[in-house]
This record gives C-alpha cells, sequence and structure tokens, in this order.
C-alpha cells in the first residue's frame, strides 16, 4: 500500500509540474506580446497618438456600437434563450444550431453575407432601399455586424444559465402567487446572473475585436463607421505609433470594463446570496 | 499562492527579455527559407540566370492581373522558381516591409512611398516601369445619374474612396485640388462630402462600385478589368485637371533572394513585360 502511495506521489509532482509548466507558458505567451505593445508606447512617442482626434472619434464609436450592440443583444436574447432553455418545440434542435452559427463562421464571411441581405442590392436591403432605408456605410451596419458575430457568446451563456435554474423553483414562486413574469425577474434572473453576466462580457468583448464583417459590410470612415480595429488596421498603413497607441488604448478600455464589470457582477451576487 | 509566485517570475522574466530585445537590433528577420538553391551560375545577368527559388513580390493592387500573368511567364521561362505576389495597398506594403516582412520585390504606384523606401535604406535603386491614369468609374446602371467627371459634385450619391496614404487616394485628392482650381472653390469639398467609406486599397474600392454598393471612386484605368468591365462605367477625368500616377520597382535590400528578385525587375522593365503591361492597361514608363 505504501510504496503505491509514493509511485502515485510521483506520478502526482510529474502531473503538477506539467500543468504548472503549462500555465506558465500559456501566462507568459499571453502576456509578451501585451508587454511589448507598452514597452514600445513608453520607448517611443507614442502616447501623444493615444489623444488624436481619430483615436478619440474610434474609441467613443466604438464605445457607443458596442453598447447598443449589448442592450439590444440583452433586450432580445434573453428571453430568446429562456425560451431555448425552458420550452420544447418542433425545429428547436435547427433553431439551437442556427445561432451557433456565427460562432464557427469566419467574420469575413459575415461581412459578405451581410451585404448580401441588408446592402444595397441585398435580399433585403433592395426593398429597404425603395424607403429610403440604406444600411451599408453606417453606423447602424456597425452594430448589425457586432450584433451577428456576438449575439451566440451571449444566448449560449444565457440558455446554460437558465437551464441550471431548478424549474421548481420557479414553479414553488408561482404557487405563491408569483405571477410568471414576476417569477421569472424574481427568482430566475437572479440565479441565473453569474451566466447572464459572463455571457454578456464575451460577447461584449467579441463585438468590441469585430473587424472583418464590419469593414466589409459597413465599410471604414472615421466617426461613422471606424471602430477601434478599422482605425488600428487603418492606422497600420500610415503611422505605425498611432496604430500602437490605438492598440494600448483599446486594452486600457478593455481591461478597465472587465474588471469594472467583474467587480460589481460580484458584489450584486454576494448582496443576492 | 507559491504558483502564484511562479507565475509572476515567469512574467518577469519575460518582461526583461522584452526590455533587453528592445535595445538589441531588431533588424534580423531571422528568416530560414529560400537559403537551399544559391545561384550557381553566375555568368548570366538576364533572366535566365539559373537562379532557382523562391521570390516574394510585394506589388500594388492595382497591378494584380498584370503580375499574376507576368508570374506565371517567370516561373515558365525559370523552372524551379517560385514567385509569390502579394498585392496590396502600396502604403500597406510599405508599412509591412518596414516592419520586416520577407519580400524581395517592391512594386509601389507611387513615387513618394518608394521614395520614403529608399530613404530608409529598405531598397535598391528603383526603376519606374509604368504609368497610368486615374479614372472614375460608377456602376453601370449609374443610380446616380453621374454622365461626366463635373457631376461628382452635384450628384445625390454616396462615393467610396481608398485609404488615405494609399496611392489612387492621394492621387484623387490631387485631382480634386486641381479641380477646385479649374471648376471653382468647393469642388473638392462637395465631393469629399460624399465619401461614406475609406477601402483598404483601389481593388476593394473598385469591387464597392462593382458591387453597386457605392455611387463612385477613383481607380485607375487598368483597374476597369474583363472582371468588371461589365458591371462598371468608366468616365475620364479631364485631362487638364489629371495627373499621371508613376509606378516605380525595385528590389529590396533584405531580399533572401537578391539574384532572382533582379531577375524579376528585369523581366518587368524588359520587353515582355513591357508589351503584357500594356495589355492589361498600363501606358509605358517615361523615356
Amino acid at each position: 500500500m505504501k510504496r503505491r502511495r509514493k509511485t502515485a506521489g510521483g506520478r502526482d509532482v510529474l502531473a503538477t509540474g506539467f500543468a504548472v509548466g503549462a500555465l506558465a507558458l500559456l501566462a507568459g505567451f499571453v502576456s509578451l506580446p501585451l508587454l511589448s505593445l507598452v514597452v514600445w508606447t513608453v520607448n517611443e512617442r507614442a502616447w501623444a497618438a493615444m489623444a488624436s482626434p481619430e483615436a478619440v472619434d474610434a474609441l467613443l464609436l466604438s464605445a457607443k456600437t458596442t453598447a447598443v450592440t449589448l442592450a439590444v443583444l440583452i433586450l432580445v436574447g434573453t428571453p430568446a434563450a429562456y425560451v431555448l432553455a425552458r420550452a420544447e418545440f418542433r425545429g428547436k434542435r435547427l433553431i439551437n444550431s442556427l445561432v451557433d452559427i456565427p460562432v464557427v463562421l469566419p467574420p469575413s464571411a459575415a461581412g459578405i453575407a451581410l451585404l448580401l441581405a441588408f446592402g444595397r442590392l441585398g435580399l433585403l436591403g433592395e426593398h429597404l432601399r425603395v424607403f429610403g432605408i440604406e444600411l451599408a456605410f453606417t453606423t447602424a451596419a456597425v452594430v448589425i455586424a457586432e450584433l451577428f458575430v456576438a449575439a451566440p457568446f451571449y444566448v449560449r451563456q444565457a440558455v446554460t444559465g437558465f437551464g441550471e435554474v431548478d424549474r421548481e423553483l420557479e414553479e414553488a414562486a408561482q404557487v405563491d402567487g408569483a405571477d410568471k413574469m414576476t417569477a421569472f425577474f424574481r427568482i430566475t434572473v437572479p440565479l441565473a446572473f453569474p451566466a447572464l453576466v459572463a455571457g454578456a462580457v464575451t460577447a461584449w468583448a467579441r463585438a468590441l475585436g469585430e473587424f472583418g464583417a464590419t469593414i466589409i459590410f459597413a465599410g471604414s470612415f472615421r466617426g461613422v463607421t471606424q471602430t477601434i480595429p478599422l482605425a488600428i488596421f487603418a492606422a497600420f498603413e500610415k503611422d505605425f505609433d498611432a496604430s500602437v497607441a490605438l492598440s494600448v488604448l483599446v486594452l486600457g478600455f478593455a481591461f478597465t470594463v472587465i474588471l469594472t464589470v467583474r467587480y460589481l457582477s460580484r458584489r450584486a451576487t454576494e448582496y443576492e446570496g | 499562492m507559491r504558483l502564484e509566485r511562479l507565475v509572476v517570475v515567469v512574467f518577469s522574466v519575460f518582461a526583461a527579455s522584452v526590455l533587453v530585445g528592445c535595445d538589441g537590433g531588431s533588424g534580423g528577420g531571422g528568416d530560414d527559407g529560400g537559403g537551399s538553391g544559391e545561384g550557381s551560375s553566375k555568368e548570366g545577368g538576364g533572366t535566365t540566370g539559373g537562379a532557382s527559388g523562391e521570390i516574394t513580390v510585394f506589388a500594388a493592387s492595382s497591378l494584380t492581373d498584370a503580375f499574376e500573368d507576368l508570374a506565371g511567364r517567370f516561373e515558365e521561362r525559370n523552372p524551379g522558381t517560385t514567385v509569390r505576389p502579394s498585392y496590396a495597398g502600396s502604403s500597406e506594403l510599405l508599412a509591412q516591409i518596414q516592419q520586416g516582412a520577407p519580400a524581395d520585390v517592391f512594386a509601389s504606384a507611387s513615387e513618394t512611398l518608394m521614395d520614403k523606401a529608399v530613404e530608409e535604406d529598405l531598397v535598391g535603386e528603383p526603376a519606374e516601369f509604368a504609368r497610368n491614369r486615374p479614372v472614375v468609374i460608377v456602376p453601370a446602371d449609374n443610380p446616380a445619374g453621374i454622365e461626366e467627371f463635373q457631376d461628382l459634385a452635384t450628384a445625390d450619391g454616396r462615393y467610396v474612396l481608398a485609404e488615405e496614404g494609399v496611392p489612387i487616394a492621394d492621387y484623387a485628392a490631387e485631382v480634386l485640388a486641381n479641380a477646385d482650381a479649374e471648376y471653382g472653390v468647393g469642388f473638392e469639398q462637395a465631393v469629399l462630402d460624399k465619401i461614406a467609406s475609406r477601402e483598404a486599397n483601389v481593388r476593394a474600392a473598385a469591387n464597392r462600385i462593382a458591387l453597386g454598393e457605392a455611387d463612385a471612386t477613383f481607380v485607375y484605368q487598368s483597374d476597369v478589368t474583363q472582371d468588371i468591365e461589365d458591371r462598371v462605367r468608366a468616365i475620364e477625368v479631364p485631362e487638364d485637371v489629371n495627373v499621371i500616377a508613376a509606378y516605380p520597382i525595385a528590389t529590396v535590400a533584405d531580399s533572401q533572394n537578391p539574384e532572382l528578385a533582379q531577375a524579376w525587375v528585369d523581366l518587368v522593365l524588359g520587353e515582355d513585360g513591357q508589351r503584357v503591361l500594356e495589355e492589361y492597361g498600363f501606358e509605358p514608363a517615361a523615356g
């Protein structure tokens, strides 16, 4: 017995060593490029470029479009996810896989698809044009592109979150006189809250990074459709310092938002629990 | 806890190496490709010098069709060689070369950008190999009703243009400035106000028109290729406001295969190259 335990211990050490090594490698792999960005900013005079009108316009546009995207996503995605988690209906499987498709579709392909749907000559765009609505090259197109690529990340997490909420709790609340809406907001949403927040953060991050679909469907114009990723791409050709500055800017922005959300949601769940 | 400390240690080691790496010359591209077939025969300077291997040709996107054709001829003429063309806006290509991209030849649609590359010692002596002329294109059904160049300022349409810094955009800016002087102040601004999107390069802009997504853009006359000629209509820029785009070519200083790179330049400058370029709508270089 003793001997066996000993060899198992040896294997444990090996396994732990391997796991720690893997983690160190991962941490180094992720931090090296990020660090290089920051180091370059310190060395060169890229700081000034961060306050340039182009950078400010891009950051504001990114903040604005991702906020709208997230709002729409929560408004539509939450009830949709609840239906997917709770209801049984014909074609559910199909819808389930449909929701996931944008995750595996390269964003550039998504951009082409959006153009063919909502563009001037698109399936829907052609008819919208009759009413004087042209989506391509507008800020609305940026939001559509972001929604398309980010939606699955929120919906998928929300479905899982709702699925883990015990149905009996909802039913118990209803027995106690709560209507369906009240039960949903008082019981289901609070219990699924961590999953909803996690989904929202991932979706938001995906929207913030959106590039391929945006540049193809929405085009690139300062202050209208040129979000931070597009501004980085445009600056890369003209002024490398500016593209570094923009990258650091978006890094800081994303970091701040995600840390704030983490902090707030932890406080909220502590309060709830 | 110990794990956390380890991660911190790893992080700082990486940090240190980055900081050190910053001072040490970061120039070495460390490319291992190519080297195998060092030209053994040095006698011939022409296209068939016996050089083998692979070259990467960075070319302005307006050169796409012509260089694609030339690449086939080059490989046929120099068995065992492979030409890898990479097309983009000349400004993007220059940025990539500045960052150490493994290019062997740089063919630019702008002398200004080539001059920049020369100043930074990124390329050898450049030579002009072709000329081109900016034109305006509109979709074949021309929804904004742009019949001649002057209509650009008054038509109710939405235009696209290549990103600032991309040669065609700079030529277009020159043309518009000339037009301002010729047709009255406000012409340039009126046109610029209708621009809805800045595209990565001239071909991306041309495709917006071919797709009917925008009403007009500036391209080169050579960009009205067979692929799009029945979907767009070209509108000449009046002679008195137009400019001429000169295309310089040079070998890249860091080339892994300078002999083959020079052979490509020779082909482009030579009789066959010039004939092919003409077939694709380019004008010959100045004397």
